[in-house]
């Protein structure tokens, strides 16, 4: 028996897939895959699969992990091999790891955000300006006006055009948790004239401790 | 298209059921295939993805190379609403492409309801509704298959044909005809003509309705070659006949979510209420060797952990412990659960109970259909309180605590006792428990769920007067008294909505307007509660001057001409009638294994049935 974390992508149409439809879907693709997973003992065996961070509907990831037990150890990139044979397009493993952190470990993830309009960037400037970022955002207790500013880094921020790209760190895991989605609808209400958001993409998960996780 | 897709899909719920994409999807490319098929199904991607007659069709179609089988389905209203917003016509799942565009464009018709979103499916799509303003374009062919084609005539003036009966064969030789008589430069009306000449496809415009006076049918007559009798299409060998090895596997989850083998075509029992049992003759099963070679093949391409075993009575297998036996050899080893949606009373035996158990323990689910074993005569339903019990005692031994029974109200020859009987019959499955010293832990439920019963055509009470909506809603209110036990839960049905099924089923041409009336007064998705009008529709019958009552509620005699009569699903007429004097006399029909009712069925075959 041996556990396995896969890295994987999730872009494309992809995207349009809740949490909960893409367990069900990778369940399936490990049933289709042929690899040897282990189910749980009881009177409903199932499959073991675990995803340590959740993605929301609409954002891409190149970095998604999904931990799951095999009965027996394998090569790394046959277990790739194997389920992305069975997988559909715009969900790609390409990598696995023996998992050295928890999910409890987890603490910030990294986005790249490209944004397209006129003055994007002098906006995000006035927008990180505030002292204070007020946005609705679920939690546990229902939906809650918080301050989010704290929460919101800009790693990097440039332009090519109209086109405004941005590298987002924002905390991410059981602790705190800001999803991408509420800073850019706080965005769009600052900055009150029209824009298209061309991509917005997971590209690092981060531990507590700074290192990467996986 | 997919870039303006992509910018909406975000502000829909549950956005996969509009972009495809799943496992399992063909895709093709489109400058290679010769004959595009959209197989629209008029309701929403949950449910039509779970219809087995669909994933056959697709997976056929699309093993021809050069043909190319896709998917679409009505949207939800959100969708809706964006589409008509942005100019977004309606489209195909897989390509994503225009449905305008395809060669065919073919519905399924599984239940009357469903009528007016087909009409807001061709207007989402941009293609004229009535048939006759379509012009002389070969293409887009709006086709019709599926159960409710044994009656297509209030349907008749928006599609250019029906294909009836089994659709594995004829289909394939439809599509052939087109592409040949297209490559030709053939007109719309010169391929209907030709295609009228394949057995099992009715092409309505060739036909002139005349009607009496008092508004029934007088005649139905062809013009030029046309048949005079439509007869269904049926697969002969159908041990052989084709089954997809892989389905499309959806990302959300949709009503039926999971793989089955269709095990049986057609049903021995003749139920005098029930369409199918009549429609899909005559009984064929598959080998116990075919379908579990297909179910392995199902669960090993599609993932799925759950199997089913489907027809119209699964226990009705000459070979299911067998097959069940071998079945379960492959599916507990892979943790998948094997159900048996339709199980029967009167064979489900104990060896049966323990195999289904061993995976999965659920609800189950009976349907006794009347509440009194004169009742139950009448409509040969031949299931006695005796079998109901000792089925309910098997379960009850096995740990079952949730019984569902189903009823229906309003039958033939129907009293006010034979209501009463409905609540007697779930207050002794109730005592039945009760007294049991070993039951399960755990509180009993039985349900009683009774609808409304609405004729239907080539079946023998396709002469009856449906009952009228006072007198149902009085016996529904008898039942609803008549139950005292808390451990019985009743559901009914609104009866406006069989009103209306009951004048689809039995409808003639003249509904075309009616139809027409209600989707544009913005009906649509009517087999959704939510969504289903009354008013819309009653104001619909008066605009046109039709009489809903006239369809639903009158005594047919046995010699008047029906709108379908020009249809031959081969049952005989006299057969039906026959049936029809035995139901009021009283007398059961036996199964079609133990003696043969000589419905005319068994023609198709050329021998006897068994
Ligand atoms: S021909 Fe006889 S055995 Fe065959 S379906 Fe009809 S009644 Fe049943």
């Amino acid at each position: 028996m041996k556990d396995y974390r896969i890295v994987f992508e999730k872009t494309g149409r992809m995207i349009y897939i809740s949490h909960l439809d893409l367990n069900r879907c990778m369940l399936r693709a490990v049933r289709r895959s042929g690899l040897p997973a282990w189910y749980t003992e009881g009177f409903h065996p199932h499959l073991y699969l675990m995803f340590p961070l959740a993605l929301s509907l609409g954002t891409e990831s190149v970095c998604e992990a999904m931990d799951i037990r095999l009965t027996e150890e394998m090569p790394e990139e046959e277990i790739c091999m194997h389920l992305n044979a069975a997988l559909p397009e715009g969900l790609h493993a390409h990598d696995v790891h023996t998992p050295q952190y928890m999910t409890k470990d987890i603490g910030s993830a990294r986005y790249e955000v490209i944004l397209q309009g006129e003055g994007l960037s002098e906006a995000w400037e006035t927008f990180l300006a505030q002292e204070q970022i007020i946005a609705p955002k679920h939690t546990k207790k229902g939906m809650k006006d918080i301050d989010i500013r704290p929460m919101l880094t800009t790693e990097e921020m440039h332009t090519e055009g109209d086109k405004l790209i941005l590298t987002l760190r924002l905390p991410a895991g059981n602790e705190r948790n800001l999803n991408v989605g509420v800073v850019l609808s706080a965005f769009g209400k600052h900055a009150d004239k029209p824009f298209l958001t061309k991509k917005v993409c997971r590209t690092k998960i981060f531990c507590i401790n700074g290192e990467e996780f996986f | 298209m997919k870039k303006k897709l992509e910018s909406f899909l975000l502000d829909v719920q549950k956005p996969s059921r509009y972009c495809g994409g799943e496992v399992g999807q063909i895709v093709k490319d489109k400058e290679k295939v010769d004959v595009r098929f959209a197989f629209c199904f008029p309701d929403i991607y949950d449910v039509g993805m779970s219809h087995l007659g669909m994933k056959i069709l697709y997976s056929l179609i699309n093993e021809r190379e050069n043909y190319w089988c896709e998917r679409v389905f009505a949207p939800w209203q959100d969708m809706e609403e964006i589409m008509r917003r942005e100019g977004i016509p309606l489209y195909a799942l897989e390509s994503l492409d225009p449905v305008k565009e395809f060669d065919f464009v073919g519905f399924t018709l599984q239940y009357e309801m469903s009528y007016t979103t087909i009409l807001n499916m061709l207007d989402l799509a941009g293609i004229p509704i009535w048939q006759r303003e379509r012009g002389e374009n070969i293409a887009p062919m709006v086709v019709a298959g599926g159960p409710c084609c044994c009656n297509p005539e209030p349907l008749a003036d928006f599609f250019d044909l029906f294909i009836l009966g089994e659709g594995e064969e004829v289909n394939l030789e439809l599509m052939d005809l087109y592409r040949d008589m297209r490559d030709r430069g053939a007109s719309r009306s010169e391929f209907l003509r030709a295609a009228a000449q394949i057995e099992g496809i009715y092409v309505p415009s060739l036909y002139d309705v005349a009607y009496h006076a008092d508004g029934t049918v007088k005649s139905v007559t062809p013009q030029g070659h046309a048949p005079a009798v439509v007869r269904k299409r049926v697969i002969v060998d159908f041990d052989k006949v084709y089954y997809p090895e892989q389905v499309v596997v959806p990302f959300i989850e949709i009503v039926h979510d999971r793989v089955s083998v269709e095990v049986l075509r057609g049903c021995i029992r003749g139920c005098r209420f029930c369409q199918a049992g009549f429609l899909y003759r005559p009984f064929r099963e598959k080998s116990p060797e075919t379908i579990c070679a297909e179910g392995r093949a199902l669960c090993e391409h599609s993932g799925y952990d759950e199997l089913s075993l489907s027809s119209l009575s699964t226990s009705d297998h000459s070979r299911l412990e067998e097959t069940l036996d071998e079945m379960l050899t492959y599916t507990a080893q892979r943790h998948i659960n094997l159900s048996l949606p339709s199980l029967r009373v009167d064979n489900f035996s104990q060896s049966v109970l323990d195999k289904i158990t061993a995976v999965r323990k659920s609800g189950l689910t009976f349907a006794p259909e009347a509440g009194t074993q004169r009742l139950r005569d009448v409509i040969n339903k031949n299931v006695t309180e005796e079998e109901l019990m000792r089925t309910c005692k098997i379960a009850f031994d096995g740990g079952y605590t949730q019984v569902k029974l189903y009823f229906m109200m309003g039958l033939p020859t129907e009293t006010d006792d034979d209501i009463v009987g409905i609540a007697d019959l779930a207050q002794k499955v109730v005592d039945l428990f009760y007294d049991m010293p070993d039951r399960a832990k755990g509180k009993l439920q039985v349900s009683i769920s009774a609808a409304t019963f609405v004729p239907k055509p080539f079946t023998p009470f396709e002469f009856e007067p449906q009952m009228e909506k006072e007198e149902i809603l009085r016996r529904q209110e008898i039942l609803r008294r008549a139950v005292k036990s808390k451990r019985v839960r009743v559901s009914m049905h609104v009866s406006d909505v069989s009103q209306i099924e009951a004048v689809l089923a039995r409808g003639d041409r003249r509904l075309g307007r009616v139809l027409y009336e209600v989707w544009k007064n913005g009906g649509h998705l009517d087999s959704w509660e939510e969504y289903f009008d009354a008013g819309r529709w009653y104001a619909a019958f008066e605009t046109c001057g039709l009489d809903p009552a006239f369809y639903a509620n009158r005594r047919r005699d046995y010699e008047e001409v029906m709108p379908w009569d020009h249809i031959d699903y081969m049952v005989s007429k006299q057969f039906l009638i026959r049936e029809n004097e035995k139901a009021h006399a009283g007398v059961i029909t036996p199964t079609c294994r133990e003696q043969c009712a000589g419905c005319g069925a068994n023609s198709c075959l050329g021998r006897a049935c068994f």
